[in-house]
C-alpha cells in the first residue's frame, strides 16, 4: 500500500475575470513516485503544480501534505514548508543572477536550515559533483550553459533534502541532449527514493515516470500506472504514445 | 508630431520616477526661493524702516546734560544735519529676569510716525496708538523669546535707589528696526510723556541715588556725496564735544548687521542647504537617467532603425526631464512667499521684524535661471550617452547582459544570510544605488556641519557666549552704587566658593577716532587669544580679526585709542576673539586704560568662577534680592541667547524634516525600478523558502548598506571642511574662532540618523514585495 504523500481535494480554481480553470478536482501523489501531469497548452498543468506545492492559492478546496492541510498555512510556516519540504525545477533555470551556482544552491540549503552552514558547503559541493557541474560552481548563471544551469538548479532543489521534488517542464527549454541529460538526473534520483511531481507536454519525458495523469478541461481524465524506469525502452514509449493517442493527444 | 507622440509615451511609462523628480526639484526651488524672499525682503525692509525711524549715517546714543552738542554738530560742514529723540537709559526686569544690557525708554510721539505697531496677538499690523497710556509700554515681539513676555506683564524700570522704580504693564507691540533683534541685549521701550515725566522727576530728585540716566539718541545725517560712516564718526569726535556724553555710537551698516545677524546666517545656511538639496536631485536625476536609458535602450535601438536620430532622442528625453522639472520649478516659486510668511510669522519673536513675504521676482527668477541651467547643462551631459546606443547592440541587448564578476567579492554566508545577501546585491548592481550613495553623503555632511554647529553652540549656548566674551566667567557682579566686593562675595559664598576672580570694563574708546568698545582688565592673560601676547604691558592692547582687517594693522603695529581724558598710542600685542559688536571691540590692561580714560568704582564687574557654576542662578537671584538696583549681575549668558538656541533647534528639526522628504522620495524611486526588475528573483528567492519579511529586510538593508557608504563618506567629508566652512560663516556674525570638538556620538548621529532613514524607507518602500506572486515562475 502506497503512502500519500500530497493530495488536493475538491480543488477549484478561478480568475476574478470570470474564467474557471478546475472545478472540484482531486489528485493524489504517492511518496517515492515519479509522477508526471500531461495535457494540452492551457489545460493548467503548470496551475496544479503550483497550486499543490502552496505556490498558488485555490478558489476553494484544500491541498494536504503527508496528511496535514497547507492551504491555510500562514506565510511564514508556508515559507519554512517550501525551504525543508519541497524541492522546485522551473522551465527557465531561474538561479538568482548574481550567485554563483555554488552559492544558489547553498544558500537554498541554509534556509532549509537541516544542517550547520559547513556542512551545507560540503554537501552542495558533492551535489554540483553529482549533477556534473562540479567545476563550474564558482561561475554565475549567465557564464554556464543552460544545461548547466538547469542541472545546477535541480542541485538546488535537492539540497534541502525536500520531501518532493516539483519540476515545471525542467527540460523545456533544453536541446535534446541536455534534456535527456537531465532527465537522467531525475530519474536517477526518484530511484534513490526521491518523490517527484513534473509538469511535461514531452512525452519522452513522461515516460520516465511511473504514474502519468492526464489533465484536460480542468479534470484529470486518466491515469497510466508504468513500472519504475530504468532504462530506456521502445516498448515503454510505445505504451506512453499509445496511451496518448487514447486520449486525443 | 513623432516628437509630441514620444513623448507623451515617455512621460507615460516614466511617470513615477518623473513625479519622484519633481518633487525633488520642487523641494529644492521652494527653499531657495523662500530663502531669497526673507533674504531680499530683509534687507530692504530693514532700510526702509530704519529711514521711518530716523536712523542717520550714525546714531549716537548719549547721557547727561550734552548743553550745545547738537549745535557743534550741526554746525559742521561733513553733516547735513541731526534728529533728536529723548530717552532715559535704565535697566530693566520682567518676569523676575533682569536684563543683561539696559534699555531705553523713548518718549512716544505719534506725529513723527517713527514706529508701525503689531497686533495683539502679532499676527500683522494694527494701528498705532494715539497716544501712550500712562502707566503702559511698548515693547519688541523679541521680548516673547527672551523674558516670555505677554500683554498685561509688567516691566520693572528701577529709576533710582530705594525701590523708586518704575512700573509699566505692556499694552502692545512695536517693530523696533534697531533694538528689535533679541540678537541685542539693548531694547527700546515706548512710554509716555507722563511716564518720561514721572521718571525724570524721580532722576531729578535722587541726586547720586539715580540708577538710570536722561539722554537722546542723536540722529547724524552726512552731507550728501560726503565722508563714510566711519571717517564721519571720526570728525565729529575729533571736532566736538560727543565724546564726552556718547555712550555708544553706531553707524547704519553697524545696525544692519546687528539686526540681520540672524536672517543672514540662517538664511546663509538655508542657502547652502538649498545648493546640497540641488546636488542631490541632481544625484538622483543623474541615476533616474541611467536606468531610464537601460529600461528604453532597446526601444531607442528600435527607434534609430526606423530614422530618428541621437540628437532627436535626446531633445525626446530632455522634454520628458524638462516637463518635470519645469512646473515643479514654478510652483516652488509660486509657494515661496506663503512658506516665507510662515517662518516670518514663526520667527517674529525672535527677530523682531515683521519682513515683508512679497517675492523678489528679479533675484528669484536669476537663481532659478542658473538653476535650470545647471541643471540643462548636467541633463545634457547625462543624454550624452545616447551617442553610444546602437540600433544593433540595443536590439540585442548586448550592453544589458553583461555579467558583474563576482569574485574577490564577499561570499554568501550561511550565518549571516540576509546581510550577505543584500551586500551582494548592493555590490553587483551599486550603478542602482549610486544615488542613495550620493544623496546619503550629501545629507550627511550637511547634517554634520549644523551638528557641529549645535555642538560648539551647546545645550546652553555655552559656546555662543564664549565667542561673545572677551574672558571666561561663571558670574559677573557690577555695583552701582557703595557696594563693595566684600558685600558680593559675602551672599557668593553662602552658595558656592570663590575659585578665582578678574575685574572687567566696557567703556567706549575710539579707535584712529573711530568707536569702538574697549574690553579693560585687570588680567589680561585672560583673554581668549588666537595669536600673539596678552596685552600686560600699558602700552599695549589686543585687538579682534575684524579690527586688524578694518585698520590694516597687525600684531607689532600702532593703533591711537582714545577714552574721556585723552588719546594714547598703543602697540598691537596679540589677536584675540570677541564677537561683541560685530567684532568691533579691542582689548587693554587696567592701567593701559586708565592713562587715557578716567577710573570709577562702578566702572567695573567682578568676574568670578565658583566652585559650583550651578549655584549661580540662585546667587544672582540673592543679590539681587539683597541689593535691588544697586547691583548688576549677569550670568555667561544673555535672554538673547535663547532666541539662537530655539532658532539653532528649528534649523536643525527642518534639515531633518527635508533630508527625510528627500530620502523617501530617492528611495520610492530607485525601490520602484529595483522592484519591477527582480520580480523573477524575488519569487524564486520566495519559492526556495524566503519569507516575504525576510526579503524585505534584505531590500532594506541594501539602502542602509548603500546609505552607510555615503554616511561614512560624508562624515569624513565633514571632519575635514566642517570647522573652515562654518568659520567662514560665523566671520559673518563677527565670530572669527569657530572651532568645534564633537565627541564620538555628535559626530557618528548624522551618520546613523540618515542610515537608518534610508532602511526605514527601504522597508516602507519594500511592501510590494508581500504581492510578488511566484506563478511568474511558471512555464504556461
Amino acid at each position: 500500500m502506497k503512502k500519500v504523500i500530497l493530495e488536493g481535494i475538491g480543488l477549484c480554481k478561478s480568475f476574478p475575470s470570470g474564467g474557471e480553470l478546475f472545478r472540484s478536482l482531486d489528485a493524489i501523489i504517492y511518496d517515492g513516485d515519479f509522477t508526471v501531469v500531461m495535457g494540452p497548452s492551457g489545460a493548467g498543468k503548470s496551475t496544479l503544480l503550483y497550486v499543490l506545492s502552496g505556490m498558488d492559492s485555490v478558489t476553494s478546496g484544500t491541498v494536504k501534505y503527508r496528511g496535514q492541510p497547507i492551504s491555510g498555512l500562514s506565510e511564514k510556516r508556508m515559507a519554512e514548508l517550501r525551504a525543508k519540504e519541497f524541492g522546485f525545477v522551473f522551465q527557465q533555470t531561474h538561479l538568482v543572477g548574481n550567485l554563483t551556482l555554488f552559492e544558489n544552491v547553498a544558500v537554498a540549503g541554509y534556509l532549509a536550515g537541516k544542517e550547520p552552514p559547513k556542512a551545507v558547503q560540503i554537501q552542495t559541493e558533492k551535489l554540483l559533483r553529482q549533477m556534473g557541474v562540479g567545476g563550474a560552481g564558482d561561475r554565475l548563471p549567465s557564464q554556464v550553459s543552460g544545461g548547466e544551469a538547469q542541472r545546477a538548479a535541480i542541485a538546488r532543489a535537492m539540497i534541502g533534502v525536500p520531501g518532493i521534488l516539483f519540476a515545471d517542464e525542467p527540460t523545456g527549454a533544453l536541446n535534446r541532449q541536455n534534456s535527456q541529460e537531465v532527465l537522467n538526473l531525475l530519474t536517477g534520483l526518484n530511484q534513490r527514493g526521491q518523490s517527484i511531481l513534473m509538469v511535461t507536454h514531452d512525452m519522452r519525458a513522461a515516460a520516465r515516470g511511473n504514474r502519468i495523469l492526464y489533465l484536460e478541461d480542468g479534470e484529470i481524465l486518466d491515469q497510466l500506472d508504468l513500472p519504475p524506469y530504468e532504462k530506456a525502452s521502445r516498448e515503454r514509449d510505445e505504451r506512453v504514445s499509445g496511451w496518448l493517442s487514447s486520449l486525443q493527444w | 508630431m513623432e516628437f509630441k507622440t514620444l513623448l507623451l509615451a515617455n512621460l507615460r511609462r516614466h511617470r513615477s520616477g518623473l513625479m519622484g523628480i519633481s518633487l525633488l526639484i520642487f523641494l529644492v526651488s521652494l527653499a531657495l526661493s523662500s530663502v531669497l524672499t526673507l533674504w531680499g525682503n530683509s534687507s530692504s525692509y530693514l532700510g526702509s524702516e530704519l529711514e521711518r525711524a530716523g536712523y542717520g549715517t550714525i546714531t549716537a546714543w548719549t547721557s547727561g546734560n550734552t548743553g550745545s552738542l547738537l549745535e557743534e554738530i550741526t554746525a559742521l560742514g561733513a553733516v547735513e544735519r541731526v534728529s533728536e529723540q529723548k530717552i532715559i537709559h535704565t535697566n530693566y526686569s520682567l518676569n523676575g529676569q533682569e536684563s543683561d544690557s539696559e534699555g531705553q525708554l523713548i518718549l512716544y510721539q505719534p506725529e513723527e510716525r517713527r514706529y508701525r505697531f503689531f497686533t495683539g496677538d502679532l499676527s500683522g499690523y494694527g494701528n498705532p496708538p494715539g497716544e501712550i497710556q500712562p502707566g503702559t509700554v511698548w515693547v519688541s515681539p523679541s521680548l516673547v523669546s527672551m523674558f516670555g513676555a505677554a500683554l498685561g506683564d509688567e516691566i520693572t524700570f528701577p529709576i533710582a535707589r530705594s525701590g523708586q522704580n518704575l512700573t509699566l504693564t505692556i499694552a502692545g507691540w512695536y517693530e523696533d528696526p534697531f533694538m528689535g533683534s533679541s540678537m541685542i541685549g539693548m531694547k527700546g521701550f515706548l512710554i509716555s510723556e507722563a511716564d518720561r515725566q514721572n521718571a525724570l522727576e524721580i532722576l531729578e530728585s535722587a541726586g547720586i541715588d539715580a540708577l538710570a540716566r536722561d539722554g537722546s539718541m542723536l540722529h547724524i545725517f552726512a552731507a550728501e556725496g560726503g565722508l563714510t560712516a566711519a571717517d564721519l564718526s571720526a570728525e565729529i569726535n575729533a571736532s566736538t564735544s560727543l565724546p564726552k556724553f556718547a555712550e555708544f555710537v553706531h553707524s547704519r551698516e553697524t545696525i544692519f548687521g546687528f539686526m540681520l545677524v540672524l536672517q543672514n546666517s540662517f538664511g546663509g545656511f538655508l542657502l547652502a542647504f538649498a545648493a546640497v538639496l540641488l546636488l542631490a536631485s541632481m544625484a538622483v536625476l543623474g541615476h533616474q537617467i541611467g536606468s531610464g536609458l537601460r529600461q528604453d535602450r532597446r526601444n531607442m535601438g528600435i527607434l534609430k532603425t526606423m530614422g530618428l536620430s541621437s540628437k532627436g532622442l535626446r531633445t525626446v528625453q530632455l522634454a520628458q526631464y524638462l516637463a518635470a522639472i519645469l512646473p515643479a520649478m514654478v510652483l516652488g516659486l509660486m509657494l515661496a512667499p506663503a512658506v516665507s510668511a510662515a517662518a516670518r510669522d514663526m520667527t517674529l519673536a525672535t527677530t523682531g521684524i515683521r519682513v515683508p513675504s512679497s517675492l523678489p521676482l528679479g533675484l528669484c527668477l536669476l537663481a532659478l535661471s542658473l538653476m535650470l541651467a545647471a541643471l540643462v547643462i548636467f541633463l545634457l551631459w547625462q543624454l550624452n550617452k545616447l551617442r553610444h546606443v546602437t540600433p544593433l547592440d540595443a536590439i540585442r541587448g548586448e550592453a544589458d547582459g553583461m555579467p558583474v564578476p563576482v569574485k574577490g567579492l564577499p561570499a554568501i554566508s550561511g550565518s549571516c544570510l540576509n546581510g550577505s545577501l543584500a551586500l551582494r546585491q548592493l555590490i553587483t548592481g551599486w550603478g542602482q544605488y549610486l544615488g542613495a550613495v550620493l544623496v546619503a553623503a550629501l545629507l550627511v555632511f550637511f547634517a554634520s556641519l549644523v551638528g557641529r554647529m549645535d555642538c560648539w553652540l551647546g545645550p546652553d549656548g555655552q559656546g555662543m557666549m564664549d565667542a561673545f566674551n572677551p574672558a571666561d566667567h561663571d558670574l559677573g557682579v557690577q555695583s552701582f552704587g557703595d557696594l563693595t566686593r566684600e558685600d558680593f562675595e559675602k551672599i557668593i559664598q553662602q552658595y558656592s566658593g570663590i575659585t578665582d576672580t578678574y575685574l572687567l570694563a566696557m567703556p567706549s574708546v575710539t579707535v584712529n577716532g573711530v568707536d569702538h568698545t574697549a574690553n579693560v582688565t585687570d588680567q589680561p592673560e585672560r583673554f581668549h587669544l588666537l595669536a600673539g601676547q596678552p596685552c600686560t604691558g600699558e602700552n599695549e592692547i589686543v585687538i579682534t580679526e575684524f579690527v586688524a582687517e578694518d585698520f590694516g594693522v597687525g600684531i607689532g603695529g600702532t593703533l591711537s585709542i582714545g577714552a574721556s581724558q585723552c588719546i594714547g598710542e598703543y602697540t598691537v600685542s596679540g589677536i584675540y576673539s570677541c564677537a561683541n559688536d560685530m567684532g568691533a571691540t579691542i582689548g587693554m590692561s587696567r592701567e593701559g586704560y586708565l592713562k587715557i580714560g578716567s577710573d570709577h568704582p562702578n566702572l567695573w564687574c567682578w568676574h568670578y568662577f565658583l566652585d559650583d557654576p550651578s549655584q549661580k542662578g540662585d546667587i544672582a537671584g540673592a543679590l539681587e534680592a539683597a541689593y535691588g538696583g544697586d547691583v548688576h549681575v549677569h550670568e555667561n549668558t544673555w535672554p538673547g541667547l535663547l532666541g539662537i538656541i530655539a532658532a539653532m533647534g528649528a534649523l536643525t528639526a527642518f534639515l531633518y524634516g527635508m533630508a527625510a522628504l528627500f530620502i523617501l522620495v530617492v528611495t520610492a524611486m530607485t525601490s520602484g525600478k529595483l522592484l519591477a526588475a527582480e520580480q523573477r528573483d524575488l519569487a524564486v528567492c520566495r519559492a526556495m523558502g524566503f519569507t516575504a519579511g525576510k526579503l524585505r529586510l534584505t531590500f532594506a538593508l541594501r539602502f542602509g548598506m548603500a546609505a552607510a557608504v555615503g554616511a561614512i563618506t560624508g562624515t569624513v567629508l565633514a571632519a575635514i571642511l566642517a570647522d573652515p566652512l562654518v568659520s567662514a560663516a560665523m566671520r559673518l556674525a563677527g565670530i572669527s574662532s569657530f572651532t568645534s570638538a564633537p565627541g564620538p556620538a555628535e559626530v557618528l548621529f548624522p551618520g546613523t540618523a540618515i542610515v537608518i532613514l534610508f532602511f526605514a524607507f527601504g522597508w516602507l518602500t519594500a511592501g510590494r514585495i508581500q504581492k510578488v506572486r511566484m506563478t511568474i515562475l511558471a512555464a504556461d
